[in-house]
């Protein structure tokens, strides 16, 4: 066998030739656009750091930024709470039975996040589904508000990142020695302290990792917050459109913006260094 | 056919190959004739494909020039170079039927759609696969997908066609079944044929010429009988063949009659082709058909005890240990009513002193 | 059967139970806009009442939704066209060379995939209203083909790992040019590759919404966008029949994507 056939190797300048269109666009599309960003953010007449010096002393920015990470965390937290005893059940199937379960997990990943917050609405909302059963069980007098606040934000949430926290943790609770478990249960020891001693523990990996994943996603989250929270839901990627269309302060908006940049940098290279660069898929989102 | 007579297909002046500090292949000056059958033949890393390549124009040299068909091609790419070239795992394209991948390059080369319908039914006439021109490689066995390749080379009439272990991949039976294929066509067509190989077997059966490739040089070249009848070196005799190899010391007599001091004895030998000294370290090779049991003591003989027998079908081969240590291999035909050798027997390991050959030293290391 | 966590049949009765909650949490919002699509046109009602293909009337004789939704097509398609015509030949350069600095780009290529898409449409939104690229088609196919790139791009590394070098390298041999061989060695082995890439691709830009809703204003609003305000400001049951159409279509693709992967998969 060749070992170094570069007969298949393109030279040089065809290589190029093939590479420039696409390395044009992304400089242009991509890397112009960021570099503005940042640009705007730093020079308004002058060159000055203002821009960040009043982000950091304005109530608003310092606000949102809470409910940033409260949401995200928060939304992380429920996630991982149910999205467990989901992977659990699904690394016990048989894998036929599996794949089944898989599409229910995948379908959201699927599914726009327009249909899955119109939905959601319809279901969580005043005259959603939940809130007619509660209504016709306690005749007339229950109504739990779910929507256009932070439980709904919660929701829609955990609906979008349910899916990358169960992968994560299905990955590696089906990557553990079954026989662990096994012999831990010849030994005597009963459901509890298995999970505790074994389960748990072999699979925090994918714990991990799934959080960093569900926290990185959450973090740039506009849509959701924008459709079922409320008013005082606002996200840091709301707060860049907020400033950009509604106060039209392009140097707030692009300082608002390369603070999400780099806190979502750090999280993704954070997220990098735990499970090398596989699985970042969709972290922009 | 050989190779002085009739005008170089392939010419390789000084051609070596460095990566960084390594030396895949060191200079190395070989020319292949016009409908010639030569193999590469070395273990792995001998730098037998490092040639090919070079030939083939994946990799171009670190020094040397290239000469294909009277053509300077030294830095010509790959797809100018006019060769075919047959892989162990076939490279036929999954995508194409038998038909498609046959007419591939005649479709390159821009052939009328009547010529290349014509020749690819030619092709698959002359390996005999007439049959299965519409269906896709993989519905094959190894041995048709190897078949098919070689009659996509073969359809273009290329001046030289590689073949890189094209066997590798097939059982033994097959493959002897497709060594004497391959033979066929050779001489059917007077092809020239650059043929690599990591199986001396294949290389002897197959070839006009064998090149012996170690440790990224050529070490001895020449016809399948020169390489096993007369190695140059202790590495061409045990890569091709079995010995025996007894070390010792020359001597050469009066009358210039050499022999060598060895462990076992003082055996008479033949002049060696390359010039030893009296006194230097030599090696003694016997093939073991040249060798036999004996009961008395001959001019060449060994005693020793038989270890161990074992029967090969046609042949018996006896191991037998000598006094001190060290062991012969001894092949016998094998005859109906042959008395058989016992384990443990005490037996005398006898050769005529004109079938031993003195060969320089093998290098330390 | 389970034993992740013991034979304790409190233990699996909790587990499941919480499993089959999340299921139906997965599964519901994705599917329920089916039965109010065809439900009472006047509000949104489940279950539905009555059956009526009247909000589905509405969605095809709306020129506002109509339009959107064919301005939406017409973007997905020109995207996916223009990110393959792009990325296949960026793809095989990276796959088939030897260049300095490749992993810089190949992370250039893959870098929108990392950037939150907030940020993205901000500098694109600064940019294109410097350039008078706001509310054009070209400006919104050119930032969807920045966000698609990623996409259709792991989709033909991988092939092209999966792809067999030797069959280039013969072709080579047998005298193909590199223009042949890409086209009829290279391709065909990428054909499964190349569509799933370009089915994602079509499927991200057809549900695209924070860059849209920048870059779009009244002439190329797209359907996300339409959606998006919708919801926000008015909340019709529009959006119903909308959202089925768009959850339908969804799920043929990804129905598609992963029947061509199992197809690539059984063929090794």
């Amino acid at each position: 066998m060749a070992q170094s056939s570069s007969a298949s190797d393109l030279s040089p300048w065809t290589a190029l030739l093939l590479l420039a269109p696409l390395t044009a666009v992304m400089l242009l599309i991509l890397i112009y656009p960021l570099g503005l960003t940042v640009w705007t953010s730093l020079y308004n007449g002058r060159f000055s750091f203002d821009a960040y010096v009043e982000l950091a002393s304005s109530t608003l920015f310092l606000r949102v930024l809470r409910n940033t990470f409260e949401i995200a965390i928060g939304g992380t937290l429920v996630s991982l709470l149910f999205g467990y005893p989901v992977a659990l059940h699904l690394a016990a199937q048989p894998p036929r039975k599996r794949t089944a379960y898989l599409i229910m997990v995948m379908l959201p990943f699927w599914t726009s996040i327009l249909v899955k917050s119109f939905a959601l609405v319809a279901v969580f909302g005043n005259q959603g589904l939940i809130n007619q059963f509660l209504g016709f069980v306690s005749g007339g007098t229950l109504n739990v508000p779910m929507m256009f606040n932070r439980v709904g934000v919660i929701l829609g949430m955990i609906n979008f990142l349910l899916p990358f926290m169960i992968l994560s943790i299905l990955g590696s609770l089906l990557a553990l020695d079954r026989r662990l478990i096994l012999a831990a249960e010849t030994m005597g020891a009963g459901p509890l302290r298995i999970f505790w001693k074994i389960t748990l523990p072999l699979s925090l990996p994918g714990v991990l990792a799934g959080v960093l994943i569900n926290v990185t996603l959450s973090i740039g989250m506009y849509i959701t917050p924008a459709l079922l929270g409320g008013r005082q839901d606002m996200m840091v990627a709301n707060l860049v459109d907020f400033y950009t269309r509604q106060t039209l302060d392009w140097t707030a908006a692009s300082a608002t913006a390369v603070a999400l940049l780099i806190l979502s940098g750090l999280l993704v290279a954070l997220l990098g260094k735990v499970r090398g660069s596989a699985g970042l898929a969709g972290a922009g989102a | 056919m050989t190779a002085s007579s009739t005008p170089a297909m392939v010419e390789l002046q000084g051609v070596a190959k460095r990566y960084g500090e390594v030396n895949a292949l060191h200079r190395v000056d070989l020319s292949i004739a016009k409908g010639e059958f030569v193999t590469l033949l070395g273990p792995s890393g001998s730098g037998k494909t490092t040639l090919l390549n070079l030939i083939a124009g994946m990799i171009t040299p670190s020094s040397g020039r290239i000469v294909i068909d009277g053509r300077d091609a030294t830095t010509l790419p790959t797809n100018r170079r006019g060769l075919g070239m047959v892989f162990q795992n076939y490279a036929l394209m999954p995508h194409m039927t038998v038909f498609e991948n046959i007419a591939f390059p005649l479709e390159v080369r821009r052939l009328s759609k009547a010529e290349i319908k014509r020749k690819v039914g030619e092709a698959l006439e002359l390996i005999q696969l007439g049959h299965v021109a519409n269906r896709k490689p993989r519905e094959l066995s190894g041995g048709q997908q190897q078949r098919i390749s070689l009659a996509r080379c073969i359809v273009y009439n290329p001046a030289l066609i590689l073949m890189d272990e094209p066997l590798g991949a097939l059982d033994k039976k097959l493959r002897e079944q497709m060594q004497l294929e391959i033979k066929r066509l050779h001489a059917e067509l007077g092809i020239t044929m650059l043929y690599v190989t990591h199986d001396q077997d294949e290389a002897l059966t197959m070839s006009d010429r064998i090149v012996l490739m170690n440790g990224g040089r050529i070490e001895q070249q020449g016809t399948p009988d020169t390489l096993y009848f007369r190695p140059e070196t202790v590495f061409s005799a045990e890569f091709i063949g079995s010995s025996n190899l007894i070390p010792g010391t020359v001597e050469i007599g009066a009358d210039g009659a050499y022999a060598l001091n060895t462990a076992l004895g003082r055996f008479a030998a033949p002049a060696p082709e390359r010039a030893i000294k009296a006194g230097e370290r030599a090696v003694l090779l016997v093939r073991p058909e040249n060798m036999a049991l004996a009961d008395a003591a001959t001019p060449a003989s060994v005693a020793g005890h038989i270890e161990d027998s074992i029967l090969l079908g046609g042949v018996v081969r006896h191991f037998v240990r000598c006094a001190d240590g060290s062991s012969l291999i001894i092949q016998e035909l094998n005859q109906p009513g042959r008395s058989g050798a016992h384990r443990g027997e005490a037996v005398r390991a006898a050769w005529q002193p004109q079938h031993g050959r003195l060969l320089p030293p093998a290098p330390a290391g | 059967m389970n034993e992740l966590f013991g034979s304790s049949r409190v233990a699996r009765g909790l587990v499941s139970s919480m499993a089959w909650l999340c299921y139906i949490f997965l599964v519901v919002p994705s599917l329920i806009v089916i039965p109010i699509s065809f439900g009472n046109p006047g509000q949104i009602e489940f279950p539905p009442r009555q059956f009526s293909l009247e909000l589905y009337r509405q969605f095809f004789t709306d020129a506002a939704w109509w339009g959107s939704t064919v301005q939406s097509l017409i973007v997905a398609c020109l995207t996916t066209l223009a990110t393959l015509v792009l990325a296949v030949p960026a793809a095989y350069a990276l796959a088939r060379s030897r260049l300095p600095g490749r992993g810089g780009l190949q992370g250039l290529f893959m870098m929108p995939m990392l950037v939150p898409v907030i940020v993205l449409g901000l500098g694109l939104y600064l940019q294109y209203s410097n350039w008078g690229l706001l509310d054009t088609t070209a400006g919104l196919v050119l930032a969807h083909v920045m966000l698609t790139t990623p996409y259709i791009m792991v989709s033909v590394m991988s092939g092209l790992q999966h792809s067999d070098v030797a069959l280039e390298t013969v072709a080579s041999i047998m005298g193909a040019s590199r223009l042949r061989i890409f086209f009829r060695v290279v391709l065909p082995q990428l054909k499964i590759s190349i569509a799933v890439g370009a089915l994602f691709a079509f499927l991200m830009s057809l549900d695209e919404v924070v860059v849209a809703y920048f870059l779009t204003g009244t002439d190329t609003m797209t359907l996300p966008v339409k959606m998006y305000s919708s919801i926000r400001w008015e909340l019709t049951p529009v959006l119903a029949a909308v959202s089925t159409l768009l959850t339908v279509l969804s799920l043929m693709i990804a129905l598609g994507i992963i029947a061509m992967q199992g197809k690539t998969e059984a063929s090794k």
